[in-house]
C-alpha cells in the first residue's frame, strides 16, 4: 500500500519538477558543447546570452507571472552593474577617477573591495532596493500605464546614470572594473535563477500573481492583494536583474550608460529580453528559456554570416543584416505564434507529448488557462 | 535663479508652443492607432526618420514637389507597414504587437542605416527666409515656428472635423469603442484600419516635414527621441482619447521645455530626471489620463462647451 503511494508522489514530484530540470539539462548541455568545441569567440556568445536568460528569466517573474509589461529592468541591471564596479574596483584607480565624488560616499567606497559572490550579492541588493523604491507606483498601476511608468523609470535611471558624473562619470567607462566573471559562474547563477523562477512561479505568491493575472476582479474578490503580490514579484525580479548585471559589469569591464538604455544596434538590454520572453511565450520558464535560445541562435547565426561568412575573412553581406534578419524572423514567428514559440506553456511530461499534438490548436484569447501547465 | 520678465515669459511662452506642437501631433497619430487596434506603435519613428530622408533626395525639386513626395512616400510606407507587419496580427494581444513594432522599427532603421544611412552625415539645408527670426514687441519669431503653429493646428482641425463630421471619422469611432461590435453593424474592419494609418503616416510626413526644417541634421535614429517623449505625453493625457493624447503630448513638449529654461544650473542637467519621476506620479494619481478620466475639471469643462464629445472615454 504505502509502496504505492510513495510511488505515486515520487512520479508526482518528478512531474512538478521536471521542466526546470530538463532545463537545466539543457543549459548545462549548451555550456559543455559550448566550452568544449566553442573557442573564445563562441563562450563571448555563450556568456552574453546567459546574462541575457537571467535578465529573461527576471522579466518572466515578473511580466510573466503578473502580465504586467515592463522596459524597467535595464535600469535594474544598470544598477547592479554600477555599483558592484564602484566596490570592486581598486582604490588606487577610483582615486583618480572620482574626483569630485561627495565625502559621505567616498569615505566608505574607496576602501571597499568586495570579493566577486559579495560583489553580486550586493549589487543584486542595490538594485532591490531601487525596485523597492519604484514598487509601489508599478505596483499599483496597469495594462498600458504601468508599461509607461517603467518607461519612465528607464528614463529616470538613465540620465542619473549619465549626469551624475560624480559617482559615474557620466558617458565615459570606468577603469579598473576586474574581470572576474567567467563561462563558470554566469552558467551557476543562470541555474540557480532558473530555479528561483520556477519555484516563485509555482509558489503561492506566483499563484496568486497568475490568478491576478487572468482575472483581477476574481483575484480581488478571493482575496488577493494584487498590489501587494505584484511588488513582491517586482522586487524579486529586480534582484535577479540585478545580479545579472553585476555579472555583465564583471564580464564586459568596460560599459556606459547607454548599453543599459534602448539602442538600436540590435542586442541591447532593454527590448531584447522583451521580445525574447514573447517570442518564448510570456507565461511559462520554458518560454523565457526558449527564447532566448531562439533569439541567440538567429541573431548569432546572421551575425557571423555577416561578420565573416562563417569562415574567410571576406565580408558578404553589408552590415546592419543581422538586425535586420533579426527583425523579420520576429514578425515571422509572431504572425505564425502569436502566444510564443511555447504558447505560454511549460514543458510537457514525455509521456504526454502526444496529448498535446492532438489538443485542437485554440487560438483563444490569453485569460484561458493553458492546458499543458502543471498546476 | 531666473528673474522673468514678461517679454522673456512670452519668449519661452512662444518657444515651448512650438516645441509642444511636434509632441501633440506625433502623440496624436499614436493615439489613433492605440485606440483602433490597441498598437503602440513603435516603428512610428521610422516613418519620420523615412520622411527626412526622402526630403534630403529630393531637396533639389523645389520646395512643393519636395512636400507632396514626403507625403505620398510616408503614407505609403505606413500603409504597406500595415499590409506586412500589422494585419496578419490584428487579434493579436497589445504586448505582441508591441514587440512587432519594435521588431518593425529595428528592421526599418536597420535598412536604414545599411542604405540611405550610409556615407557621411547627411544634412539638410534650411531655407534661410524660413528660419531668419523677427522681432514681435520683443519675441523672437521665425516664419517656421508660425508655419509650424498654423500647420499643427490646421492639422488639429482637420481631424476633429475628419473624426467628428465624415462617414470615416464615425466608422473610427466606433471603432475605437468596440471593434468587433462595429464590424458586426458593416464597418469593414480592413478599410478603417488601413484609413487610420493613412493618416498617421500624413501626420508622420508633416512631423517629419516641420522638424527637418528646424533641425536640419539627417540620421537613421532621429525619430526615437520624440516618439519616446510623445509616448509617454500621450500616456498622460490619455491614450484612449484623440484630443487627450495631443493635449498630454503637447504639455509634456512644454513642461520639459520650460523646465530646461528654468532649473537652476546645478540641477538643470537633472531636468528630464524629474519631469519623469512626475509622469510616473500622474499616472498613479489619474490612471486612465488626465484628460479621458470620467469627472475631471477639463473633461467637465470640455463637455460644458460641447455636448456630445467626440472623446468618449474609450478602453484602455
Amino acid at each position: 500500500m504505502s509502496g504505492v503511494r510513495d510511488r505515486a508522489a515520487v512520479a508526482l514530484y518528478t512531474r512538478r519538477l521536471w521542466p526546470p530540470l530538463a532545463l537545466a539539462v539543457l543549459l548545462v548541455v549548451t555550456w559543455a558543447l559550448v566550452a568544449a568545441y566553442g573557442g573564445t569567440t563562441y563562450e563571448a556568445y555563450g556568456v552574453r546570452m546567459f546574462i541575457n536568460l537571467m535578465v529573461v528569466l527576471a522579466l518572466q517573474i515578473f511580466s510573466g507571472n503578473s502580465g504586467v509589461l515592463s522596459f524597467g529592468h535595464a535600469t535594474f541591471v544598470a544598477m547592479g552593474a554600477y555599483f558592484s564596479a564602484l566596490l570592486t574596483i581598486p582604490t588606487a584607480d577610483k582615486g583618480f577617477q572620482f574626483l569630485t565624488m561627495p565625502h559621505w560616499l567616498s569615505s566608505w567606497v574607496f576602501p571597499a573591495q568586495l570579493s566577486p559572490l559579495e560583489a553580486i550579492l550586493a549589487g543584486a541588493g542595490f538594485a532591490t532596493l531601487v525596485a523597492a523604491l519604484f514598487a509601489l507606483p508599478i505596483a499599483r498601476l496597469t495594462g498600458v500605464g504601468a508599461g509607461i511608468a517603467t518607461l519612465a523609470m528607464l528614463v529616470i535611471g538613465n540620465v542619473f546614470l549619465v549626469q551624475t558624473t560624480s559617482i559615474t562619470r557620466g558617458t565615459s567607462t570606468l577603469i579598473g572594473v576586474p574581470l572576474t566573471t567567467t563561462f563558470v559562474s554566469v552558467l551557476v547563477w543562470a541555474l540557480i535563477f532558473l530555479g528561483v523562477a520556477y519555484v516563485f512561479k509555482q509558489s503561492r505568491f506566483g499563484l496568486r500573481l497568475r490568478a491576478a493575472r487572468e482575472n483581477v476582479r476574481a483575484a480581488k474578490s478571493v482575496g488577493i492583494r494584487v498590489d501587494r503580490e505584484r511588488a513582491i514579484a517586482w522586487i524579486l525580479s529586480g534582484f535577479v536583474a540585478g545580479a545579472a548585471g553585476v555579472l555583465y559589469a564583471h564580464w564586459f569591464v568596460t560599459f556606459s550608460p547607454g548599453d543599459f538604455y534602448i539602442n538600436t544596434n540590435g542586442i541591447d538590454l532593454v527590448i531584447l529580453p522583451i521580445a525574447m520572453l514573447v517570442i518564448g511565450g510570456m507565461g511559462s520558464v520554458t518560454g523565457a528559456v526558449i527564447g532566448c535560445y531562439f533569439v541567440t541562435i538567429v541573431y548569432t547565426f546572421f551575425n557571423r554570416w555577416e561578420v565573416d561568412g562563417f569562415s574567410g575573412t571576406v565580408r558578404t553581406v553589408p552590415s546592419g543584416t543581422a538586425n535586420l534578419a533579426l527583425a523579420a524572423t520576429f514578425i515571422v514567428v509572431l504572425i505564425l505564434r502569436p502566444r510564443g514559440l511555447t504558447g505560454g506553456r511549460e514543458l510537457a511530461w514525455p509521456r504526454d507529448w502526444r496529448l498535446l499534438r492532438r489538443r485542437p490548436a485554440t487560438q483563444a484569447r490569453p485569460a484561458e488557462q493553458p492546458a499543458g501547465s502543471t498546476k | 535663479m531666473l528673474i522673468a520678465t514678461v517679454s522673456n515669459f512670452a519668449q519661452y511662452a512662444s518657444d515651448s508652443i512650438y516645441y509642444g506642437s511636434f509632441f501633440a501631433l506625433i502623440s496624436l497619430s499614436l493615439s489613433l492607432l492605440f485606440g483602433v487596434m490597441g498598437l503602440m506603435n513603435f516603428a512610428y519613428g521610422e516613418l519620420i526618420m523615412a520622411g527626412a530622408y526622402v526630403m534630403f533626395y529630393t531637396r533639389g525639386w523645389g520646395w512643393l514637389a519636395m512636400i507632396v513626395m514626403t507625403i505620398i512616400i510616408v503614407t505609403a510606407l505606413s500603409l504597406l507597414m500595415e499590409l506586412i507587419a500589422f494585419r496578419p496580427l490584428r487579434r493579436a494581444e497589445p504586448v505582441v504587437l508591441l514587440i512587432t513594432s519594435f521588431a518593425v522599427a529595428y528592421g526599418l532603421e536597420a535598412l536604414g542605416w545599411m542604405t540611405v544611412g550610409t556615407g557621411t552625415q547627411k544634412g539638410f539645408e534650411p531655407y534661410p527666409w524660413l528660419t531668419t527670426q523677427f522681432d514681435v514687441g520683443g519675441v523672437l519669431l521665425s516664419k517656421l515656428e508660425l508655419i509650424t503653429w498654423i500647420v499643427t493646428g490646421l492639422l488639429l482641425l482637420g481631424m476633429v472635423v475628419l473624426i467628428k463630421r465624415t462617414s470615416l471619422g464615425i466608422q473610427l469611432r466606433a471603432s475605437t469603442e468596440d471593434f468587433r461590435m462595429a464590424q458586426l453593424v458593416g464597418v469593414r474592419a480592413n478599410w478603417v484600419i488601413s484609413a487610420a494609418f493613412g493618416i498617421t503616416g500624413v501626420l508622420a510626413a508633416a512631423v517629419a516635414l516641420l522638424f527637418t526644417f528646424r533641425s536640419g541634421a539627417i540620421a537613421p535614429d532621429i525619430g526615437q527621441g520624440p516618439l519616446l517623449i510623445a509616448f509617454v505625453g500621450g500616456v498622460i493625457g490619455g491614450l484612449g482619447s484623440l484630443v487627450g493624447a495631443a493635449l498630454g503630448g503637447f504639455i509634456l513638449g512644454v513642461v520639459l521645455n520650460v523646465l530646461q529654461a528654468t532649473l537652476p544650473l546645478s540641477i538643470n542637467n537633472h531636468f528630464q530626471l524629474f519631469a519623469f519621476a512626475g509622469v510616473i506620479a500622474i499616472l498613479v494619481l489619474q490612471p486612465n489620463g488626465l484628460i479621458a478620466i470620467r469627472g475631471t475639471w477639463v473633461r467637465r469643462w470640455i463637455q460644458h462647451i460641447r455636448e456630445a464629445p467626440a472623446w468618449q472615454k474609450l478602453s484602455t
